[in-house]
């Protein structure tokens, strides 16, 4: 069988609807985990960067990766990738609205403080370095007296 | 009050800078209480198995579950403590002094592996159910905020209850067997843990802190998991059990609430041991708390 780019395209879109178990609102496109969809000696192979190494939910992922592709007919390999790393910064601006809306989670900008993604005050105070997931710090916001939780970034994972 | 209660039945959400009547306040704060509690005893009840689990991808299971289940408990312990009836410390002390409670569901052994899916398959399933319907239509705003997030997380659990039940379900003998034996054990735990009937003027109903009475709750969750462990091959440890002709439900025998009134007030079959782990967990990582304050303030 010959793959051609057009395969490539019907498979990735196919892929890119996974939902994230966690998340699920959002799919693996939006949430910046989907890498690539490439040739690999003759098959398909699905390239994820997991947010965080040793996400529970990655053998999730993987199975419905798989059976995304299968329901197009494709069997697929599935290689989780250590580089490039994930970042927040890889979450699609659709996406971040969904997380601050639905899940009030936040995201750490670039440049300058985090906002309450319910009230846009930008002094949180930090409870804990991790939440209730590893990718996720928990935080305090005075302003409106809620938890809120926030994408770690790798940088923060790192210290 | 009467205009405070037009404002909920309108569907108005309470946030906590909002003028807040008392009768509402001491009421959100015990329900939250309870659920921070049960959390954190489920969390330790999951940490036991991370180290029996069998192999590496279970581990990594019963390892996010548990931070899961403690994560959930510091969110709502947060929110519990803003509403200002207790400390987060009091609130600590009182659960492992014995003095406030935690679900029935926490209350017993958890005697082997199938039990424990047993756990991740139906409690968490009763759990999920009771959350979503509190969720739906929940007056307190920062509570339903954490509801959303702790909802995503137990349909994962769900799904990876599901899957081991099926696993066990299309294993061998003794793999049935196993299970059988456990869904004998949690089945009733599980279909209480939505509590008994509710009363007219309960008031978590009228205050929209809830919004399902519990025996709909229960009704719906029978109506699901009969018919999926009657397809498993498994039985229901229940001889009254009969589909009505009339209606085509499922239905359970009348349940006698003594047993779990006791359990609830902590006199459950392994309450008391739950409670001393909890209470020899905390004390055990009291350096890390006062590492972490120390750390805190030399950084300010």
């Amino acid at each position: 069988m010959t793959i051609t780019k057009s395969t490539l395209n019907a498979v990735r879109s196919a892929v890119a609807l996974v939902k994230d178990p966690e998340y699920p609102d959002l799919n693996i496109q939006q949430l910046g985990i989907l890498e690539d969809v490439v040739i690999d000696a003759s098959s398909i192979r699905v390239d994820l960067v997991p947010t965080i190494l040793g996400c529970p939910a990655l053998d999730t992922i993987e199975q419905d990766v798989l059976a995304a592709a299968r329901a197009l007919g494709y069997e697929v390999t599935v290689r989780f990738c250590h580089s490039p790393a994930w970042t927040p910064d890889r979450i699609s601006d659709d996406a971040k609205k969904i997380l601050a809306h639905e899940y009030t989670i936040a995201i750490t900008p670039r440049t300058g403080n985090t906002e309450c993604p319910l009230c846009g005050h930008t002094s949180l105070e930090k409870r804990s370095d991790v939440g209730p997931t590893a990718c996720r710090s928990v935080h305090w916001c005075p302003n409106c007296r809620n938890p809120i939780e926030v994408v770690r970034s790798r940088k923060a994972q790192d210290q | 009050m009467d205009e405070f209660e037009a404002f909920l039945d309108a569907g108005g959400i309470v946030e906590p800078n909002d003028d807040i009547p008392e009768r509402y306040r001491h009421a959100v704060f015990r329900f939250i209480e309870l659920h921070a509690n049960s959390e954190y005893m489920g969390g330790l009840t999951e940490r036991d198995w991370i180290p029996k689990a069998p192999g590496m991808h279970r581990k990594l299971t019963a390892l996010a579950k548990s931070q899961d289940e403690i994560g959930h408990a510091h969110l709502l312990y947060m929110v519990a403590a803003d509403l200002e009836v207790k400390t987060r410390e009091e609130m600590m002390v009182d659960l492992l002094e014995g003095r406030t409670h935690f679900h029935n569901v926490f209350h017993y052994r958890v005697h082997s592996w199938a039990d424990q899916i047993a756990v991740a398959y139906l409690v968490d399933g009763a759990a999920l159910a009771s959350q979503q319907a509190v969720f739906k239509n929940c007056s307190y705003g920062p509570y339903k905020r954490i509801l959303r997030r702790v909802i995503a997380e137990e349909g994962f659990h769900m799904r990876n209850g599901e899957e081991m039940v099926l696993l066990m379900a299309h294993g061998t003998n003794t793999q049935h067997e196993m299970m059988q034996e456990a869904i004998n054990r949690w089945w009733l735990p599980a279909v209480q843990l939505f509590g008994p009937d509710s009363r007219p003027d309960d008031e978590l109903l009228r205050w929209h802190i809830k919004s399902e009475r519990n025996e709909d709750l229960r009704d719906r969750y029978v109506q699901k998991f009969v018919p999926q462990l009657l397809n498993g091959g498994f039985t229901i440890p229940d001889p009254g059990l009969r589909k009505d002709p009339d209606d085509g439900k499922w239905k359970i025998s009348e349940i006698d609430w003594e047993p779990l009134k006791k359990t609830m007030r902590n006199g459950g079959p392994d309450s008391a041991r739950r409670i001393a782990d909890a209470r020899s967990a905390w004390e055990n990582a009291d350096w890390v708390r006062t590492a972490l304050d120390a750390a805190a303030k030399a950084h300010t």
